[in-house]
């Protein structure tokens, strides 16, 4: 018998009932819940006079729909009614659900997929379902992370602490060689999409391996696992190492003592046996990866900085060139044009991709003793994040730059807060998704790095931070 | 929910591709209580369906009257990647839609569509583009979907089979919720409970309700 891979180890150790009808009953260990749609979730078990099964395998977290600006006004930050109310439907129906909640005074409020590893609550061997595309996040501490709907999924789980889900296939995505001097997880991931196309994994567990993976940091990790879900796979995760238990030690919800040492026991089994079987296999080679950015209105539309806007009649492919007539209509691109010569008009930073230390630390890197030549605003991923980068003078190089510097939230990723982008301006920005009309109507979204952000910053256009000129001494 | 059994409905053709759910459902809608009378139909590919100034493009497919009682959408490549919004099925369902058919969609998208009764089928790209030609040039006509066959009757009589999970072809026919197929097995999950405590007790199962 040939060895498990760390998906299968996970899955089979989940698995309650075996249909045989093709989709299996899966424990769930741990749920997180934003306000999203989730009322409609809790509407409905109200209606039906159900209740939470486990209340304390929970935790709702407002993110989506908090202003990042004003907090201390108190509802009045929230002028926009229906947002107000969507808030305040998610604090409601925590209590009414007796599930415990991060609301948005909580000293730990944040980004869900970014507090529930800074918190330890996702671990090597959990299954953890979120009503939210990017939920594979967490896949990066070793667990399997699921997205669900926000509507009939999220009552599933719920009401019975389960999910019922059809066994993807495995795909191991092999990252090898020393990525090259400001080449970052974003790149790394953003390439990846660009080769594989947006469907490309749908369908498929991913598991990140190979040695650059192995070298990368755990916000770097979890930058990869967050787009998993961009290159179709609802399931991207990384196997634990010694990387993955530093980062979980100590922290507040990871065990503790002689807890820890029996977990730590268990994680160590967990990564795919040497002689484990994918069902497909893809390799990449790190060293010749480049800063990216997107010039398109998919995620695969992306091509390093030095590059040019593709010209559609060089496309083969007649899907492919249809779209990309249609993407370069609605970002006002022309064929052939330097990459380097596209005008920005702002820049944010910040999402569940890229809002870690580490993120804000290398925007940071490249502001310091420079002037943003654009508007832009900073939300750190986690209130903790924020009182960090504090800690640690970020927020004076942000603002001393021009940057506003605000709180924690998904903020202009999506807009769902009303921080948007106006239609046809164009923003460099750290986020997953640059789809028509995704940071707001006819809003024209790069994604990049941070560091890539900061330098298009300095420069009012889409830059190659590798060739910024040193800064004016501060 | 309601059971997918037969539908026999007019179909529009809609040849986009890569439309993700925040085309299907905009952002500023995931907002609104859905109810009766105020649902998401309105929001349905609205920016699609209408210019800045809310008028209807009238280029746009579904703004044809041909297509004013469609029920089926034979939709391009990806159609439903992105955003995991269940809103986008609902969206999908409130304008009045019961079944989507195309060459590939986001997995996600498919699953929530599929779990409120909408039947999302998968059918290959010559399949697909032939149904587009036969419905542009008759617009109007109708197709057929069986699911308990698992076919499709194009409007030329041509018929293509698809694959459909079994566990949700059986809940669909019969409109059953998943809920009520899960609680019947509720002492294997209070013994999987217990097991999985045991075992890892570091574990949030370990934690006292």
């Amino acid at each position: 018998m040939s060895g498990r891979t760390l998906f299968e180890k996970i899955w089979s150790d989940h698995v309650i009932v075996v249909s045989p009808q093709g989709e299996e009953l899966l424990y769930v260990d741990f749920n997180l819940i934003n306000e999203g749609q989730s009322f409609l979730a809790f509407d409905q078990l109200r209606m039906e006079g159900r209740g939470s099964r486990r209340p304390q395998q929970h935790l709702a977290v407002t993110d989506h729909y908090l202003p990042t600006i004003n907090r201390a006004l108190g509802t009045a930050a929230m002028p926009n009614a229906e947002i107000r109310r969507v808030v305040e439907m998610l604090d409601e129906n925590a209590q009414a659900f007796g599930l415990p909640h991060v609301g948005w005074f909580h000293a730990d409020q944040g980004i869900a997929h970014v507090i529930a590893s800074e918190l330890g609550f996702a671990q090597p061997g959990m299954l953890i379902t979120c009503n939210d595309s990017h939920t594979a996040t967490n896949g990066a501490c070793g667990a399997l992370a699921v997205p669900i709907g926000g509507g009939n999924q999220l009552r599933h789980v719920v009401a019975t602490q389960t999910v019922w889900l059809k066994k993807p296939k495995t795909l191991r995505m092999t990252i090898d060689g020393k990525l090259p001097q400001a080449v970052t997880a974003k790149d790394v991931i953003l390439s990846i999409i660009g080769a594989t196309g947006v469907g490309g994994a749908t369908g498929y567990a991913v598991e990140y391996a190979g040695s650059a993976i192995r070298a990368m940091t755990m916000e770097g990790r979890l930058t990869i696992c967050n787009m998993s879900i961009e290159a179709g796979a609802r399931i991207g995760m990384i196997a634990p190492d010694d990387i993955t238990f530093a980062f979980l030690k100590g922290r507040r919800k990871a065990p503790h003592g002689v807890d820890w040492d029996k977990a730590l026991a268990y994680w160590s089994t967990l990564p795919s046996d040497a002689d484990a079987v994918f069902d497909r296999e893809l390799s990449f080679d790190a060293t010749i990866f480049a800063p990216m950015v997107t010039w398109g209105t998919s995620p695969e539309d992306c091509s390093p900085v030095d590059g040019v806007v593709p010209n559609p009649s060089d496309i083969g492919d007649a899907d492919r060139r249809r779209h990309v007539e249609r993407a370069l209509d609605y970002m006002r691109l022309k064929p052939a044009m330097p990459l380097e010569q596209v005008a920005i008009d702002r820049v944010f930073i910040g999402s569940c991709t890229n809002s870690r230390i580490e993120d804000l630390r290398a925007a940071a890197h490249v502001l310091k003793g420079r002037r943003a030549a654009v508007p832009g605003m900073v939300s750190p991923g986690s209130s903790a994040v924020k009182r960090q980068a504090e800690a640690e003078g970020l927020d004076r190089i942000f603002v001393a730059a021009g940057l506003e510097w605000r709180d924690s939230g998904c903020s202009m990723c999506n807009g769902s807060n009303g921080e948007i982008v106006q239609p046809g301006e164009r923003c460099a920005s750290t986020t997953n998704r640059n789809f028509e009309g995704r940071q707001g109507r006819g809003a024209l979204t790069h994604i990049m790095s941070p560091a890539m952000v900061a330098a298009a910053a300095v420069h009012g256009r889409l830059a190659d931070v590798r060739r910024l000129e040193p800064a004016a001494s501060v | 929910m309601l059971a997918f059994t037969v539908l026999t409905a007019v179909a529009a053709p809609l040849e986009i591709a890569k439309i993700d759910t925040g085309m299907i459902l905009p952002g500023r809608y995931m907002r609104r209580h859905r109810q009766p009378g105020h649902d998401y139909g309105e929001a349905f590919l609205y920016d699609l369906r209408f210019d800045e100034k809310g008028q209807p493009r009238p280029d746009f497919v579904l703004n044809d009257a041909a297509y004013r009682d469609a029920k089926i959408l034979v939709t391009d490549s990806d159609f439903g990647c992105g955003s995991s919004r269940e809103g986008a099925a609902f969206a999908v369902m409130d304008y009045g839609l019961r079944a989507l058919i195309g060459p590939s969609f986001g997995e996600i998208f498919q699953v929530n569509c599929i779990q409120n009764g909408i039947l999302a089928v998968t059918l290959g790209e010559a399949a697909i583009s032939a149904m587009w030609r036969q419905l542009r040039a008759q617009p109007g006509v109708s197709i057929t979907i069986d699911l308990s066959n698992q076919v499709v009757i194009a409007p030329n009589e041509a018929a293509h089979a698809f694959d459909i999970s079994p566990l949700r072809k059986d809940r669909l026919l019969r409109g059953i919720d998943d809920i009520d197929e899960t609680l019947s097995y509720l002492d294997k999950i209070e013994s999987f409970e217990a097991a999985r405590r045991a075992a890892f007790p570091w574990l949030p199962t370990a934690r006292r309700e």
